[in-house]
């Protein structure tokens, strides 16, 4: 979150990756330098400025600003919301959905390569449009593969199909007694795969 | 004896493994995997020999859906038996046989595993003791039988026959499906509790059969019954299959549609033969006025069909549903000569049928050709190939005293006998039993002529087959005779039991003699061969009167090839009406059926709306929904596409409001989340929209105006229903208390949810199966957008 306020350590990452790649000759880099010389806004002229992002062309930096402020209040929030469903509003779909929504967030307001290629440090090659949907892709049959794993760890147990139970632990430091249920093992399947569900359709969509 | 389940499961299931492990056997032992798959089709049969020895008989049965009542359950007796003696001992034939015959084609790990496949589902027929396990196998020796028609998948005419098979068979079943959820529902009412299990129906017959006579349900189910025979069975009309499945390789032809698959539509009359017909039935009952006319029918018309064959495979292709129908219309006749003569044809039609069909693939493969006008004095260059192609095509034409005389004596006795007994009309059966016989006599001869007489030119360079290609024609050769000549050996040991199976109430064996004194049947036997023989030398003309008659409308095919031409047509048409690549389109039919299929339902069903009780809302909600339904006008009205989407949303988020205070925060918080997300991805998507699209014209717009007053009402309609209906009180308090923690509990709790969120205690708990298909419905619609997107430029067009 301070990373995000001062812009710091991200934003001077930038030039510094641009130079590099096109150094490396790698097409992206290049083409997206070219994209930040030729572009006639306001950053023509002051390319090192913190805020002159070389992906974004539509967005002001107060909506840019937020976005990094919201973007890990968001994410915490979904994460609580996931946690806590068994016994307060929430769960597995809604923490997805919400999570989903932080990801668009960050790609409408600063591209879709941002994410990939400076946060994540990934190298997106021309022809898979998207490097980032495999990831996802993995996620979502991690997601329905975690989810059938509950599902059939039961059964190797001698019980139906996903039968769900409730284990006390005793005697744990800091907390004491804790509820689990073993639903949240089904509940962390139903997140991931809607997180990589629709983080594909988003990402694919976004491509276009 | 109680059957050993060891030993039935191993006769079914062993085959199927063998079918999974094709593959990697073949990577190893390359076309020596024929070897492998006949050792397994001997496993079979000695395990099938291992119950017989023991005289098993009775039900071995596994849970398979205890929920439904179904149940894995497999019933041995003579009649399951016989099919499986068939269906194994002609594979080891077979599969022996194949070594020779697909030397260096190709897709043969393909071939071995949709032959080891189809002989584990025929096993699985004959022995299921299940209605859904015999319709189960039942369609999975449609799906192998399709894969081998379709062996050379590259040939248009192989394509065209596995389809036309695949679409007869596989929709007979359908049908005889239907049949057989329509017996279960009967068996509820007959026997006070719903019963999949066919020995359990068996054992009641009497109560089953009155309940359905008193429903007037007793021909409907035989029809559809009998559809899914007729089909399987090749019957007239559904024969054109078979013909065209000669594309398949010579051993499939052989195996699966002469001495096993076909057999299934039988097997499954014989079954259901003691089920519909009384031990004191009628003469001309129902089932004898289906069965018998369907197969007296099939008989002739396939026997002409095949006297104007011009293919020796064609030939013998019309020769099974011929012979397929003599014995459907054996079991149709109800009397005793009926089940004795299709009891023990069974066994002489595979005998000697099989025979035929590998001497068939001995002269294609040797000779090159299987036209039957180029083919004749092979006897010179396959002298052990005509000695077996002479005994199988005597027998077949039932000339004594081979095997397929005495099972047709048998059928003209009890023709005769219902002749006898009723008068009249009935003795068009015996007629046409006879009618049947001549032509089945000509083919035969002409068969069996092929080896005999001059040679035409260009058969200079015909080779001998290689032993494993005559070695099994010569062992089923061999078996012709000894059934002929100790007939009742036969009888004693299989095929007794086969009648008693086949047979209501209790049963005795049977045995057959050669003829001694002039009976009428004996007359009926002697009238064939004289005609027939006084016919063969006019036996060309009659092939060209044949086909010459055989125009248009009469042929069968015309009927299949215009129905298929006619859907594709449809297809064609409905196609790009449906699916005009407009979004707005396949909106309008999507809703537009929904909402008909929605509000027909509610009307066939006859639901009445519940009465109106007044409004109990509080101001607040009465205010968030008036907002709602104002942002509902103005979308129609918004200037502009961002501007549609933002009040779309008010509306939404309105519905989240309303929520919330209808105390449902989880239902809110979704609806939340989920509109948020929806109205980014629409801010997405519409950078790409043209901003403006035009005018449209007024019929379009109250079009889309009726067609939007539709949904709603159908909307709303579902749920003024849907919420009239309370759920049990019972239901709401355990779901309530259950998703809680006991007050007094141990380290692990199973029967309680331990939460405090009665919503999403359901969903990962009470309810997480349902939960489990919603998230897979999630990930098959990103798998879809991600082919469609990714895909679309490089599809198989490229």
């Amino acid at each position: 979150m301070t990373d995000g306020i001062d812009g710091g350590p991200v934003d001077e990452r930038d030039p510094v990756d641009g130079h590099e790649r096109t150094d490396g000759g790698e097409p992206v880099g290049a083409a997206h330098e070219a994209e930040g010389a030729a572009d006639p806004g306001p950053a023509s002229g002051r390319p090192h400025h913190p805020y002159d992002h070389p992906y974004d062309h539509r967005t002001t930096p107060i909506s840019r600003t937020v976005t990094r402020i919201v973007v890990p209040i968001i994410l915490v929030t979904a994460i609580s919301l996931l946690l806590q469903g068994h016994n307060l509003p929430g769960g597995g779909f809604i923490g997805a959905v919400l999570t989903v929504t932080a990801f668009v967030l960050v790609y409408v307001m600063f591209g879709l390569a941002y994410l990939q290629e400076d946060v994540l440090g990934l190298s997106a090659s021309p022809e898979e449009d998207h490097g980032l949907v495999s990831g996802y892709r993995w996620l979502f049959a991690a997601g329905l593969a975690l989810a059938a794993a509950g599902g059939i760890v039961p059964i190797l147990l001698g019980h139906p199909f996903l039968t769900q139970a409730v284990i006390f632990l005793e005697a744990l430091p800091l907390y004491g007694e804790l509820e689990v249920a073993s639903a949240l093992v089904f509940d962390l399947g139903v997140y991931f795969t809607v997180v990589g569900s629709l983080l594909t359709i988003v990402g694919e969509v976004g491509s276009e | 004896m109680q059957p050993t389940s060891e030993a039935v499961l191993g006769v079914v299931f062993l085959p199927f493994l063998a079918a999974a492990l094709t593959p990697l056997i073949y990577r190893i032992l390359g076309e020596r995997t024929a070897y492998v798959a006949a050792g397994v089709a001997l496993a079979c049969l000695g395990l099938v020999t291992s119950l017989w020895l023991d005289g098993a008989h009775g039900v071995v049965a596994y849970e398979w859906i205890p929920s439904l009542g179904v149940s894995l359950s497999f019933y041995v007796d003579g009649l399951a038996l016989l099919i499986s003696f068939l269906a194994s001992g002609v594979g080891v034939l077979i599969l022996t046989y194949s070594r020779g015959y697909m030397h260096g084609e190709p897709a043969q790990p393909k071939y071995y595993a949709a032959l080891l496949a189809f002989m584990g589902s025929m096993l699985g027929v004959a022995l299921a003791g299940d209605l859904i396990a015999l319709f189960v196998f039942w369609e999975l020796t449609s799906l192998s039988s399709f894969v081998l028609i379709g062996h050379y998948s590259d040939e248009v005419a192989s394509q065209y026959a596995a389809r036309k098979s695949m679409l007869i068979t596989v929709s007979g079943g359908l049908f005889m499906l239907v049949g057989f959820l329509l017996l279960v529902w009967m068996s509820g009412q007959a026997l006070g509790e719903p019963t999949y299990s066919l020995t359990a129906m068996l054992a009641e017959s009497e109560a089953i059969r009155a309940g359905l006579r008193e429903t007037g349900l007793l021909v409907p189910v035989l029809l559809l019954v009998g559809l899914g025979a007729a089909t399987k069975s090749a019957q007239v009309p559904f024969h054109v299959w078979l013909p065209n499945a000669m594309e398949a390789p010579t051993p499939v032809s052989a195996f699966l549609h002469s001495a096993t698959m076909v057999k299934a539509g039988v097997y499954l009359v014989g079954r259901f033969r003691p089920l519909f017909l009384a031990e004191n039935a009628p003469v001309f009952g129902e089932w004898t006025l289906l069965f018998a006319v369907l197969g007296l029918v099939t008989m002739t018309v396939a026997a002409v069909l095949a006297v104007g064959a011009t293919d020796i495979k064609e030939l013998l292709a019309y020769s099974t549903a011929s012979h397929l129908g003599l014995i459907v219309a054996a079991f149709g006749l109800a009397n005793e000569y009926g089940a004795e003569a299709g009891a023990f044809h069974i066994l002489n039609h595979a005998s000697f049928k099989a025979a035929l069909f590998l001497v068939a693939g001995i002269v294609a493969h040797e000779a090159g050709t299987r036209k039957i006008d180029a083919l004749g004095g092979l006897r010179n260059h396959l002298p052990i190939t005509a000695v077996i192609a002479t005994v199988a095509s005597l027998s077949m034409a039932g000339f004594p005293p081979f095997n397929g005389f005495y099972s047709k004596e048998l059928l003209f006795e009890a023709t005769y006998e219902v002749a006898a007994h009723s008068g009249g009309l009935a003795w068009l059966l015996p007629i046409v039993a006879v009618l049947g016989s001549v032509f089945t006599f000509l083919y035969s001869i002409k068969f069996a002529s092929l080896f005999f007489g001059d040679e035409p030119e260009g058969l200079d360079h015909v080779h001998r087959p290689p032993l494993v290609m005559l070695v099994p024609p010569a062992i089923l050769g061999a078996l012709v005779l000894a059934i002929s000549a100790v007939p009742n050996l036969f009888i004693g040991a299989l095929v007794g039991d086969v009648y008693a199976s086949v047979l209501p109430g209790d049963a005795h064996s049977f045995a057959v003699h050669l003829p001694t004194s002039l009976t009428p049947y004996v007359l009926m036997s002697a009238i064939t061969i004289l005609v027939g023989a006084g016919l063969f030398p006019f036996y060309d003309r009659l092939h060209a009167a044949i086909n010459a008659a055989l125009r248009g409308p009469a042929r069968a095919n015309w009927w299949y090839d215009g129905a298929v031409e006619g859907a594709t047509e449809l297809g064609d048409w409905a196609t790009p009406r449906v699916q005009t690549g407009h979004l707005r389109t396949y909106a309008t039919w999507a809703m537009g059926a929904t909402s008909v299929l929605a509000l027909g339902g509610y009307l066939a069903a006859g639901v009445a709306l519940p009465t109106f009780s007044g409004v109990g809302l509080s101001l607040a909600i009465v205010l968030v929904l008036l907002v709602a339904v104002i942002s509902g006008f103005a979308v129609s009205r918004a200037p502009s596409h961002v501007a549609g989407v933002l009040t779309l949303s008010i509306l939404g988020f309105m519905a989240a409001i309303f929520y919330i205070l209808a105390s449902a925060p989880d239902l809110a918080l979704t609806q939340l989340v989920v509109e948020t997300l929806v109205l980014v991805i629409f801010l997405l998507v519409l950078d790409q929209l043209p901003a403006f699209y035009g005018e449209i014209d007024r019929l379009r717009a109250s079009r889309d105006a009726l067609l939007s007053l539709v949904v709603g009402a159908t909307v709303f309609v579902t749920v003024l229903v849907s919420t009239a209906a309370n759920p049990d009180q019972a239901l709401r308090e355990f779901l309530s208390v259950r998703a809680g923690l006991p007050t007094e509990h141990g380290p692990v709790i199973l029967d309680w949810g331990g939460g405090g969120n009665v919503v999403n205690v359901i969903l990962v708990d009470f309810r997480a199966f349902d939960t489990l298909g919603e998230i897979s419905v999630v990930a098959m619609a990103a798998l879809a957008i991600l082919t469609m997107v990714r895909m679309r430029t490089r599809g198989e067009m490229q």
